[in-house]
């Protein structure tokens, strides 16, 4: 563990000491061997349960691949922001830098978390940074409401948490993951149980975004920079899905009863937001709202609590997770270009983008789930046991994938094909670093489908 | 086609007087800030309102033919282009993808796979069925007397 986090926290004299030209250099050098070097979590130690190197920090199978997206995320996110950064006075830039840096610290120490209450620090810390992002980099004045939406309905949801924590911590007398596993099943059965119930979950359900308290997603997507939109969507998403996993361990007895209505708030999701996406003009808003129909199917497999739920929850999270990523940076190439999110501003790209046309078709296709990518994996595996716990989710299921096929295919036919508007003169060409963010967005999504037990969570 | 020409070209004419203005905004900023201070084109994006409403930029390209998105400074700009590849691609991607390909058997579950077709084949080969009824000798499992409760 410690011989991630040390190099992640060397990154912050990095940013500040190395000479103010090489700094976006130096860093990316960093955070790229970090990632290298972040692989050797996947290696397993011990045959079951955790490989931890002490009482406070740890990983098990489910955190690991969480664990090097996060570290596989901030080159990316450094790469993608380097163009639109590098115009402003060099301590803004470090500065920036240092808050990505600081992002990825606490999601490291939240991943590794053993203890639910360190994890909940963490995972209350990333607001921070996300939140100095979104407002202050964002592009227009509207950032500052979203970012207040954001850290709102955050704060709001994750207030009962704590409260449901503390009590957890006084019933169990511990809140360590390592033990809490082996606790006997708690009888809860008063409204007060109940109420529990939904304190311990409401605060990921928000974070998921689940159909209903999503409304602060979108805003913030849109509102924010580049890496503030990357991170959103592949680690912070993830963030609600992981603590739900692990909320879901201990709330065994109640929650056969009580996800009944959020399954179906979360598949009626899937449906809505992807019907939201088919009438967008905004393209941030349209992979914003992709983003949140994806999750209510993530947030579907967890709720419904059997091995291929979880499993298929956490290949659709990661394999969305590097694929919406790739949407953002894709979509800021267009906007750092045209300066404009309006999609029928930017039509016909293709005739002369012809090579980031096939990136535009390579990420659409992804996002709706081609066959060999782990985003189709994820999906059937969701869907299949859905539809073992009910046979009419399959209407809501099927009906969302048609959807989604519908509304990435929009995507690709509003911003690539048709004819260019008159007003796109002159243009920049791509740049090596655009193509080069892609390609290390997209190949690792291909290269996870030969491999894909590494990402099946508790069951690898 | 002849409207589209004079658009095309119109647009050209602009984009090199733009140039022409920003050649120069860049050469300041970097004397400026090679003296250690953010200059004023640092901060803002050069304002060329009056012929481009606002949206005026400069073009790497004009400076650096060669330009591959890292840096303004020539050099650096293809040295952080080499390292970011290197420690991407070849690093990354390539050991990072080896190591994992060639990770030790988790849980023994290849090595299973194995073992249970090799039995399989020798199984039907014997004529045997492929798994006994009994799995576990019957003889030698103790159980409880049904008096005893």
């Amino acid at each position: 563990m410690l011989k991630i986090l040390i190099p992640t926290i060397m990154l912050f004299p990095t940013i500040w000491l190395s000479p103010s030209k090489w700094v976006w250099t130096t860093t990316t050098l960093q955070s790229l061997i970090i990632a290298l070097v972040s692989l050797s979590w996947i290696n397993w130690s011990s045959e079951t349960g955790w490989a931890s190197s002490n009482l406070y920090m740890g990983t098990d199978p489910l955190s690991t691949p969480l664990l090097v997206l996060t570290c596989w995320l901030l080159p990316l996110m450094i790469l993608a922001s380097q163009n639109h950064i590098k115009a402003e006075p060099i301590a803004r830039q470090r500065n920036y830098i240092t808050l990505l840096a600081s992002l990825q610290t606490f999601l490291i120490m939240a991943f590794g978390a053993t203890e639910i209450i360190m994890f909940y620090i963490m995972f209350e810390a990333t607001l921070i940074p996300t939140l100095i992002i979104i407002t202050r980099w964002g592009n227009q004045a509207v950032r500052l409401s979203a970012g207040t939406y954001f850290l709102f309905y955050t704060l709001a949801g994750s207030l009962p948490l704590l409260v449901a924590l503390l009590l957890l911590h006084q019933n169990t007398g511990s809140l360590s993951m390592l033990i809490i596993q082996y606790s006997q099943p708690m009888a809860l059965s008063s409204w007060g149980d109940k109420i529990w119930w939904a304190g311990c979950l409401i605060a990921f359900l928000v974070k998921m975004p689940l159909y209903g308290v999503h409304l602060w997603l979108p805003k913030a997507h849109v509102e924010a920079p580049v890496a503030g939109s990357m991170v959103l969507a592949t680690i912070l998403l993830k963030l609600g899905g992981y603590g739900m996993m692990r909320m879901m361990l201990m709330l065994d007895p109640l929650s056969k009863d009580m996800v009944y209505p959020v399954i179906a708030l979360a598949l009626w999701g899937v449906l809505m937001t992807g019907s939201i996406c088919l009438r967008q003009t905004d393209l941030k808003s349209l992979i914003a709202y992709s983003s949140v129909s994806h999750m209510g199917l993530v947030a579907g497999g967890i709720l419904i609590q059997t091995p291929w739920g979880f499993t298929g929850a956490l290949v659709l999270m990661i394999a969305h997770g590097l694929v919406s990523s790739a949407l953002f940076c894709l979509a800021n190439t267009t906007y750092e270009r045209t300066h404009s999110r309006t999609m029928i501003l930017a039509r016909g790209m293709q005739i002369i983008f012809p090579l980031t046309a096939v990136w535009w078709f390579l990420s659409n296709l992804a996002n709706l789930a081609l066959p060999p990518l782990p985003n189709l994996m994820g999906e059937l595996v969701i869907i299949t046991a859905l539809f073992n716990w009910s046979p009419w989710t399959l209407i809501l299921t099927g009906a969302g994938t048609l959807i989604t096929a519908a509304y990435s295919l929009y995507l690709f036919l509003m911003s690539q094909r048709g004819p260019l508007p008159q007003h796109i003169i002159n243009l920049q060409p791509f740049h090596t670093r655009e193509h080069l963010l892609m390609i290390l967005h997209l190949l690792p999504v291909a290269l996870l489908i030969t491999k894909p037990e590494i990402m099946w969570g508790w069951w690898y | 086609m002849a409207s589209q020409l004079s658009r095309v070209w119109s647009g050209l004419c602009r984009a090199r007087i733009n140039s022409a203005h920003l050649r120069r905004a860049v050469s300041q900023s970097r004397t400026s800030s090679a003296a250690g201070a953010a200059s004023v084109t640092d901060l803002q994006p050069a304002a060329h309102a009056d012929d481009s409403h606002g949206h005026a930029e400069v073009n790497p390209f004009d400076k650096n033919p060669d330009y591959h998105g890292f840096s303004d400074d020539p050099f650096i700009d293809e040295w952080n282009m080499r390292l970011a590849f290197f420690f991407s691609i070849s690093m990354a991607i390539v050991i990072g993808g080896t190591f994992i390909h060639y990770l030790p058997d988790h849980g023994m579950r290849q090595w299973a796979r194995r073992e249970a077709e090799r039995l399989v084949v020798l199984r039907e080969a014997q004529g045997l069925p492929l798994i006994d009824e009994n799995y576990y000798d019957p003889s030698k499992i103790v159980l409880p007397s049904s008096s005893d409760e």
